[in-house]
């Protein structure tokens, strides 16, 4: 697996092409779908844009709250014993269920919004919808829905229920997402996006709606 | 393929259910095995010759339930006479909880022959599988979730996580496969880009990034699972995929005819899968949880010239 910084998204698709798209609302603008890829893009060099300054900067500040909530996991995950590459079942349960304890004790007031902010969460919004709005878009959105966990309810620092399959996110998604650390994923329930923190296994905070209707 | 070899196989095939009979019911996911079929021996339709490098494919397989622990069974008699040394998994190792006591019930005891016998288990995660299991010893996958590792010189296999693929991981598989120079590429995840399950069906969004790249860098074949039935796809561009998503969990009756995929398919019983490889053949069978071979032929291996 290859080693990315800890603590630390970078931003995929910031494409600064143009200065048109800013969006000051909640509701999804219309899709742009993938228009500042070039025809010739493979799948997995395609961006999503256009992405204006203010959308950056918009996304810098859950790119900010991620990487306190990062430095909190690794300080808590280091206070534990390491899981080895040859761990127990003894040992993998113990550790993760410790960090999930250390982790939602830690966070015990967190509430949604805190690390998909405010400016966040419109512009991650929009580009979802330009994602299922583009090509294939149908498709993707079937491939979220499959085992996708709808009518499961829970709130900001639970626990990820143990017997609930994980939706899987297509990769045109997680390419268009801001990229997270190795130990965050995002995942659907419903048509929430939720961040989870797969070492602790504990949702670390979620978007409502951010699946479009159509 | 040559149609001389299925033709070989489906010969084959007909003779084993001539033999032991053909289910001609659905048993449910907890339905014991027919009594009459519980000695059943696998017909083999492998060479097994001395040498060789054998292993067999699971998927969807870790319930703790009886019929994972029958069609365990079956292939712990296959490898009496069938010494194969490696378990690829598809995936979905671990159904529900994954205390330390699930670790037991739905992995350890009911393949500890195979276990005791130094069969190693080589896994992907599916969707039901929490990332932890990448620590655990007898998954062998040294705290990854990607992975590849080369049994023998001529092969190599790939091993990826579909729930959540990753720009990283494509990356990862494209160097990989390019620096790769073994004669058998066969790539391993959990969700099928060619399915004829009713369920869930092939995914289109993974197929439209990883199709290229097994194309481009020659693999041969692919296994996956998520369907819990059997489908050996017809060649798809020249690769093989096979759905073996039947190791612990049937979808009974789940398989769609209409979708003009399916080479070969069974979803009224648990399935596991057997393969050899001799030079530049595959040798497989397809085994049911009351040992009937179900499916079983030879796929030769793509050789495209860069």
């Amino acid at each position: 697996m290859s080693a990315k910084p800890n603590g630390v998204i970078v931003f995929v698709g910031l494409a600064l092409v143009t200065f048109t798209a800013c969006n000051g609302g909640d509701k999804p603008a219309p899709a742009p779908a993938t228009s500042d890829s070039p025809a010739t893009a493979s799948p997995t060099e395609r961006v999503v844009g256009p992405l204006s300054p203010a959308d950056a900067q918009a996304l810098s500040t859950m790119n900010d709250r991620l990487k306190d909530y990062i430095d909190l996991h690794t300080k808590l995950e280091s206070s534990l014993p390491s899981l080895s590459k040859d761990a127990t079942p003894q040992e993998i349960d113990k550790h993760q269920r410790a960090l999930e304890i250390l982790m939602r004790n830690a966070r015990a007031t967190a509430k949604p919004g805190d690390i998909f902010t405010p400016e966040a969460r419109p512009v991650i919004i929009r580009l979802l919808a330009a994602v299922f709005g583009g090509p294939g878009g149908q498709q993707l959105k079937a491939s979220i829905m499959d085992e996708n966990p709808v009518g499961l309810t829970f709130s900001v620092n639970d626990r990820y229920p143990d017997a609930v399959p994980l939706s899987s996110v297509p990769a045109q998604v997680l390419q268009t997402l801001p990229e997270l650390s190795e130990d965050m994923e995002y995942h659907f329930v419903g048509d929430r996006l939720i961040l989870l923190d797969t070492h602790a296994h504990v949702i670390a905070d979620f978007i409502e709606d951010a699946l479009p209707k159509e | 393929m040559s149609s001389e070899h299925f033709s070989r196989a489906r010969l084959l095939l007909l003779a084993v259910l001539f033999a032991t009979g053909c289910q001609d019911s659905a048993p449910k996911d907890n339905a014991p095995a027919p009594a009459k079929h519980q000695s059943a021996q696998p017909v083999l339709a492998l060479p097994n010759r001395e040498g060789s490098f054998k292993f067999g494919v699971l998927g969807d397989f870790g319930t703790g339930a009886r019929p994972q622990y029958e069609l365990a069974d079956q292939m712990v008699k296959l490898h009496e006479r069938f010494k194969y040394e490696i378990v690829v998994t598809v995936g979905d190792n671990l159904y529900g909880s994954e205390r330390p006591q699930d670790f037991q019930k739905k992995f350890e005891i009911p393949y500890k022959p195979l276990l005791d016998a130094g069969v190693k288990f080589c896994a992907v995660l599916g969707n039901h599988d929490a990332r932890e299991q990448r620590y655990y010893k007898l998954f062998n996958m040294n705290g990854k979730l990607y992975y590849t590792f080369s049994p023998t010189p001529d092969v190599r296999f790939f091993l990826l996580e579909s729930t959540y693929p990753t720009p990283e991981q494509f990356q990862w598989l494209e160097d990989e496969l390019k620096a790769s120079s073994n004669n058998w590429k066969i790539v391993v995840f959990h969700h099928p880009l060619y399915s004829s399950g009713e369920r869930h069906g092939s995914d289109l969004g993974l197929r439209e990034v990883l199709e290229p790249l097994f194309l481009k860098y020659n693999v041969s074949v692919v296994l996956n699972g998520h369907d819990h039935v059997y489908e050996r796809v017809k060649p798809q561009k020249g690769i093989q995929y096979f759905v073996v998503g039947s190791g612990g969990r049937l979808r009974s009756g789940n398989i769609d005819r209409e979708s003009g995929i399916t080479a070969q398919d069974f979803d009224t019983d648990l399935v596991f899968m057997a393969a050899e490889i001799i030079g530049d053949e595959m040798y497989f069978n397809a085994i049911s949880r009351v040992g009937q071979t179900v499916d079983s032929g030879v796929l030769t291996r793509r050789k495209i010239t860069p």
